[in-house]
């Protein structure tokens, strides 16, 4: 069975990639459950669209819209995606998943400053953010690998910022990390659901549910994954475009 | 610094009201809890005092992006010898014990006990009795006034430009309504550089092509990035835009109805000054405190991001009503 981290593995490869292109190191793989398959990915461009809002999510979005045709047809399909995404959806990101009636989503770290899915808010599960039902939220999956994507950014453009801040900015900490507090995003009954009865002693000391580092994901440049997502996507549209015809 | 007796606006500022029609929006719930900070003290000896205002003058103020004007730098400290504790600066300004110390390299005078476990109110209370309270609770507190009459005080309006900008959108609202247009809200986006050329975009989301996310403050803020790289386009030096990864930094915008909370996250992303709305949204608006799940976006403290908000609360104009579960 493919499980949420053979899909995380996948955005993971691509925030890698996001941050090899100059972004910053976010990225997210939608996948449509009745197939097992991606059907949109995207990653951070505010750099290229000159906006501060051209999140991984939103590049996501436009992706499969594109792929679709129309607005109506993503709201029918979104019940049934999963979005991986590396960083847990920052408020705008969280909102709008929940506009669009998304299922489910699946994060690596939190989002400290601005997290929509229960670090700052709650917009997955508050009753401002429309009518199209909630959705749970899990973290904590490969959520090392998604703070180390993270630090290396940060080291790196503090490298190249004139005046660094201070030493341990400019210091790679690769054993260190925070604690998870999952009752922030999870019920422990939804914890139980996703990890199963044996793991909520994590839920109760903070602890990650993986504590080793894939540190070939983190390291390698995966110039790949564009063909790979790509070619997996087209699998969906081949798909899509069987099922009219018939 | 103009007096508040000497501005020409008519500001209410037990109300909060500019001009009879401009309701500065606030988080009324937080106003009572102090949002706290820690900050780096020490302790001296009390002779020492005069030696360390200078320090302090000359070393601190002015650097220090955090204004700490609102408390009394120094308290006693309880005991037999005569010591006092004073508050060198924010954490922000040092950011560990190793800057204090490199900070206070040729002070002149002894210190001890640094530390950075001392949390202080970030702001002023609104109160006198406040004050009196958070001085006992924290740490000594000057009564200057609400901090918020400077706060309003300080705002500038161009009401008759406000105005203007109102009439456009709710004019447009209403043709939107027209058009068949089920959702007609409108926004206008005012670059402080060029205010005579502000970006109007309305809500496509009732286009059949269109998405549920297709906002009007969304569409709007894409409008904006596309018209930059227009016009940056057709400069032949490319001077302005080197740094415009903010790209709506500093702009005033006008909406008819009060953003969701995805429309108001856009807009911190995008670093606007003011947002101006005119139709509250009660059960999707993010900004009231009393709308939706109160989030307040443009004041909530564990969002460091502020914007200032007014809701226009004349009654010259009425942009469509929208269907009240319907996110702005
Ligand atoms: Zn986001
Ligand atoms: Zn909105």
């Amino acid at each position: 069975m493919v499980g949420h981290c053979d899909w995380m593995g996948l955005a993971v490869r691509l925030a890698r990639y996001a941050l090899d292109q100059g972004e910053t190191p976010v990225a997210c793989v939608f996948v449509y459950e009745p197939m097992g398959e991606v059907i949109a990915y995207g990653t951070n461009d505010t750099n290229g669209s000159l906006t501060g809002i051209a999140h991984a999510e939103f590049m996501a979005i436009n992706h499969l819209q594109s792929a679709v045709g129309t607005g109506a047809e993503m709201l029918r399909l979104a019940r049934s995606i999963t979005v991986y995404v590396t960083v847990e959806p920052c408020i705008m990101c969280a909102s709008a998943l929940r506009q669009l009636g998304i299922g489910k989503v699946v994060f690596g770290c939190a989002n400290e400053r601005f997290g929509g899915n229960g670090t700052v808010l709650h917009c997955n599960k508050d009753a401002s953010a429309g009518l199209n039902g909630t959705y749970r939220s899990v973290p904590g999956i490969m959520r090392r690998e998604a703070i180390m994507l993270l630090r290396y950014f940060y080291v790196r453009s503090n490298e190249r910022s004139p005046k660094p801040r201070n030493k341990s900015e400019r210091h790679l900490d690769k054993t260190s990390f925070p604690l998870l507090n999952w009752g922030r995003y999870l019920e422990e009954s939804e914890f139980v659901e996703e990890f199963g009865e044996e793991q909520t002693n994590h839920y109760a000391n903070h602890t990650d549910v993986a504590e080793k580092i894939n540190w070939s994901l983190v390291d390698e440049g995966c110039d790949d994954i564009i063909n790979e997502l790509e070619r997996r996507c087209s699998r969906f549209v081949e798909h899509r475009n069987k099922r009219v015809k018939q | 610094m103009v007096k508040k007796a000497l501005n020409p606006l008519k500001i209410d500022f037990k109300k909060c009201i500019v001009e009879d029609c401009l309701l500065q929006i606030r988080n009324e719930k937080n106003l009572e809890e102090p949002e706290l900070i820690n900050v780096w003290t020490i302790q001296i000896n009390a002779k020492d005092s005069k030696l360390l205002i200078d320090f302090i003058r000359s070393k601190i103020l002015d650097e220090d992006g955090i204004f700490l004007n609102h408390i009394k730098r120094i308290r006693k400290v309880e005991g037999p010898k005569k010591m006092l504790e004073v508050v060198l600066c924010s954490t922000e300004f040092a950011q560990d014990e190793a800057a204090c110390m490199s900070l206070l390299t040729n002070c002149g005078f002894n210190y001890q006990n640094l530390s950075c476990e001392n949390l202080i109110p970030k702001q002023g209370a609104p109160t006198k009795e406040l004050a009196i309270e958070w001085s006992e609770l924290y740490w000594p507190l000057n009564w200057c006034g609400n901090p918020n009459d400077q706060i309003l005080n300080e705002y500038t309006f161009d009401i008759d430009f406000i105005r203007e900008k109102l009439a456009q959108i709710t004019s447009i609202s209403q043709e939107e309504a027209k058009k068949g247009n089920k959702v007609p809200v409108v926004t206008a986006f005012v670059n402080p550089c060029d205010a005579e050329h502000p970006i109007v975009s309305t809500d496509q989301r009732s286009e059949v092509n269109d998405l549920v996310l297709d906002h009007s403050i969304m569409i709007g803020i894409r409008k904006v990035a596309e018209d930059t790289k227009l016009k940056e386009s057709q400069l032949t030096d490319s001077t302005i835009g080197t740094d415009s990864t903010y790209l709506c930094l500093n702009f005033d915008v006008y909406t008819t109805h009060e953003p969701c909370s995805m429309c108001s996250m856009a807009l911190i992303h995008s670093r606007v000054k003011r947002c101006i709305f005119i139709r509250p949204m009660s059960k999707t608006g993010t900004l009231r405190a009393d709308s939706g799940d109160g989030y307040c976006m443009h004041c909530n403290n564990s969002l460091n991001s502020k914007f200032e908000v007014f809701q226009w609360i004349g009654n010259d104009f009425a942009p469509i009503e929208i269907e009240s579960n319907l996110c702005a």
